[in-house]
């Protein structure tokens, strides 16, 4: 016990600098997963988007070297992938949970179908060039908290001002007003003069964009290369997040870390015990994510709306 | 509106009405629930477009295409659901699809504004209170001000008493005068008479979707509406009650209950119900009726107290065992508790009774037993169903309360409990469903009777308990029922605090 103990305060200065990185792809698709909710249209095809992400971005970056390019395009791939999600359920009312698990494994097979495609015959894998961390002289080399601050990626801090614009957007803005109230009640909304369908629209090619730059942020940040299913499920847990957040981005932040810490302990832990299966620690996110959510419990009050498809009567 | 025609499958709703409304009066929209009101104001309002006719506003025809094109034309619509988020706060329902003052949302700059709407017309409310947190009759006053606030000239207000304690009704017309004399033109869909001998200048009775009377108010009297409205004179029976009794009983001793928010809702209530007659239970709603009963029937564990039947003690019985005992429940929520509205009525009919003989035979329905149940209820309670193998959510409202009632009082129930039985039935069935009451009652079942409308009680029971904040009053005599003093044993009156 007093082992496992040292061995973790050991590991705290790893799990602080390394959570960051982990957090930032699913935080990126939780975002997204927040805004879609509040609009009341449940995205379960994240998972998906993401794995879109994944190869879009990668193929992209290998093709052009313009990692800036690679998020882009991989975001707009799974804003496209959002767009079908959204015609079958906005506007022709299918069940958004069958729709989104479709969505799941259409990004499924296209990212593994792209991949094969274009390197399957390669002999070895195909790398790029994972993005570089930003290096600001004298901030930078603040000990403890210099790195933490000023030496993360720039994904990361473009991450960072777009959880702030969202979390202005949606409390202290009139359209985020509109947006929530789409999400409680698409009825009152359209009686109030707002298009309940063009809110859900924007707000899903938005959560779809997201997830791809998640998606992409796992090839071209964490890892460098591709390999199928690389998500693991982060899309599902982003979902999560959305429910543990309250759908409030701080809170959906705050739970993004805490999976984030996680993981860096699961890798950590996984070497220092090479006897057990490392399956064993890849567990831990997930529990801590169930976790999470029982914490919450059922008192989160959700979008009345959510994933209940608008239709009109009359 | 002219020659207003609008077509739902299988009901012809509103046919070629014509409705005239004059600048600053009060109107009167009066029909029995099913007659088109509603469905004509929300032509008006562009919630529904009319398939027929022609909508014309000071001579000139308008196409009202949705809600917003209503707004802009100065027409405004409270419907009996309001059209609130009940987690925002008054504020941000006032700013929901604002269209002025840019990007941001500036709840303040908005509150000065809404005040000034409030100090013009008179109505005060707390502006940063979620709108869950008010009372019906204050959210009531949010929609108005909603509506004035968009610069409405026109207020259509759908059945705006129906939920309201007598004094917000009072208040609610207050309100409605005064802003008559702000010049506002005021509708009201309703099928009470006395709102219209009250505070309507005219009148337009519809039924069954068509005009059939309009007057002013002048010389009109309860009679001649009510005529109008049902196309016959009805005379408010007298329910005949036979004096029965056997000596068994249901009886609630201290029981405490907690409700949703985990808070003790029910505290020590008891009360007895005697085979062979109606008890009925008054009080403003939520005062912890609803979960009293839920208790009883077992949908909600008691935290504390003891229920029995006959002397049987089935505090600790699950719901099922409370059925075999003998407890019947005529749930509120008719379609969502009452009956699994997308099967068929055969299925729903054995609800209570499909786990043993006769209607499950070796571990499969039988469906010939349970064809012939169904047929006993459509029959004996004159349910309009097309056969009994139609799915519940064809029924009407009426339909559907008579087949659970029906169902609960064949199957060999000694107690029943009964909350808001007639609400939102009209007239016809209303009646129908109180004599049967009375009718099991007399037969010696007992009934517990929940209601929020003190003139059914009065009628039905023949012994009232008040609850108030989860407690209950001792039982009131017929004899000494007295309106007032039971409206103020309502409100607290008698009970310790």
């Amino acid at each position: 016990m007093n082992s496992l103990v040292s061995i973790l305060l050991l590991l705290l200065p790893t799990v602080v600098l390394g959570m960051v990185p982990r957090a930032a792809p699913i935080f990126a698709a939780a975002l997204g997963e927040d805004v879609d909710q509040s609009a009341g249209t449940l995205n379960l095809g994240v998972e998906g988007m993401m794995l879109l992400g994944t190869i879009i971005g990668f193929v992209i970056d290998f093709e052009t070297g313009d990692f800036v390019l690679a998020f882009i395009v991989a975001g707009l791939a799974s804003a496209l992938l959002a767009l079908f999600h959204g015609i079958a359920t906005i506007s022709l009312k299918a069940d958004q949970v069958t729709s989104g698990t479709a969505i799941w494994f259409i990004g499924w097979g296209l990212s593994g179908f792209i991949y094969s495609s274009l390197f399957g015959k390669a002999s070895s894998p195909p790398v790029v060039k994972t993005i570089p961390t930003l290096y600001i002289p004298h901030l930078t080399d603040i000990p403890y908290i210099g790195k933490f601050l000023f030496g993360q990626d720039p994904v990361v801090y473009a991450l960072l001002i777009t959880f702030l614009a969202v979390q202005y957007f949606l409390f202290h803005t009139k359209a985020g007003l509109n947006l929530r109230t789409v999400g409680e009640d698409p009825l009152v909304a359209e009686i109030m003069g707002v298009n309940p369908d063009l809110y859900r629209y924007l707000a899903l090619i938005f959560g779809g964009f997201m997830a791809g730059v998640g998606g992409a942020y796992i090839t071209l940040s964490l890892v460098g290369s591709f390999y199928f299913d690389m998500t693991a499920g982060m899309g599902f847990i982003a979902v999560a997040l959305v429910y543990f957040g309250k759908w409030n981005p701080v809170r959906v932040l705050i739970g993004s870390l805490v999976f984030g810490a996680v993981y860096v302990l699961y890798l950590a832990l996984e070497t220092y015990f090479p006897a057990t299966p490392y399956q064993f620690f890849s567990m831990f996110p997930y529990i801590a994510t169930m976790i999470l959510i029982i914490l919450v419990g059922a008192r989160a009050h959700a979008p009345a709306a959510l994933a209940l498809p608008y239709i009109k009567e009359g | 509106m002219k020659g207003i025609v609008k077509q739902f499958p299988g009901v012809l709703a509103v046919d070629h009405v014509d409705f005239e409304l004059y600048p600053k009066e009060i109107h009167a929209l009066l029909g029995e629930n099913g007659a088109g009101k509603t469905t004509l104001m929300n032509v008006l309002y562009g919630v529904y477009r009319a398939d027929e006719g022609q909508i014309l506003i000071n001579g000139k025809e308008v196409k009202i295409r949705n809600a917003v094109d209503a707004q802009s034309n100065g027409i405004g619509m409270v419907h009996q659901h309001f059209s609130l988020i009940p987690v925002f706060t008054v504020k941000e329902n006032l700013s929901i699809g604002l269209r002025t003052g840019g990007f941001r949302l500036n709840l303040n700059q908005i509150k000065s504004k809404i005040e000034e709407a409030e100090r013009n017309y008179g109505i005060e409310i707390d502006l940063d209170k979620k709108v869950q947190q008010l009372s019906v009759g204050e959210q009531q006053r949010v929609e108005i001000l909603k509506l004035l606030f968009r610069g409405a000239s026109t207020l259509i207000l759908d059945e705006p008493t129906s939920s309201l304690t007598p004094q917000e009704v009072a208040n609610l017309f207050k309100s409605l005068r005064a802003l008559q004399s702000e010049g506002k033109t005021i509708i009201i869909i309703t099928h009470k008479l006395y709102e219209v001998l009250d505070i309507a200048d005219r009148v337009t009775v519809l039924r069954k979707g068509k005009v059939v009377f309009k007057s002013m108010k002048e010389g009109l009297t309860s009679q001649v509406l009510t005529e109008a409205m049902i196309g016959r004179g009805v005379e408010l029976s007298n329910y005949n009650r036979e004096k029965v009794s056997s000596g068994n009983s249901l009886v609630v001793e201290g029981l405490s209950v907690r409700g949703d928010r985990n808070d003790e809702v029910v505290t020590g209530a008891s009360l007895e119900v005697r085979a062979g007659e109606i008890l009925g239970i008054a009080g403003v709603s939520g005062n912890g009726q609803k979960e009293l009963v839920e208790s009883i029937f077992g949908l909600r564990k008691s935290k504390g107290g003891r229920i029995k039947i006959n002397g049987h003690d089935i505090t600790n019985l699950g719901v099922k065992g409370r059925i075999k005992v003998g407890l019947g429940y005529i749930p509120e929520e008719r379609k969502t508790r009452g009956a699994a509205v997308s099967l068929p009525l055969t299925l729903n009919s054995v609800m209570h009774d499909h786990w043993g003989q006769p209607y499950l035979t070796r571990g499969a329905f039988n469906y010939k037993a349970i064809r012939k149940f169904a047929g006993e209820i459509i029959s004996g309670f004159k349910v309009a169903a097309k056969d009994e193998n139609v799915p519940a959510r064809d029924l009407s409202g009426g339909n559907l309360q008579k087949f659970i009632v029906g169902r609960e009082m064949i199957r060999n129930s000694s107690f029943l409990m009964s909350v808001n039985p007639t609400s939102g039935l009209d007239v016809g069935a209303t009646e129908y469903v109180r004599n049967e009451l009375v009718a099991y009652r007399n037969k010696g079942g007992g009934v517990l009777l929940v209601s929020e409308d003190l003139d059914e009680l009065l009628a039905l029971s023949d012994r009232i308990v008040v609850m108030y904040r989860g407690k209950t009053s001792k039982p009131v005599e017929q004899k000494d029922f007295d309106r007032l003093k039971i409206g103020a044993m309502m409100l607290g009156e008698g009970f310790s605090h």
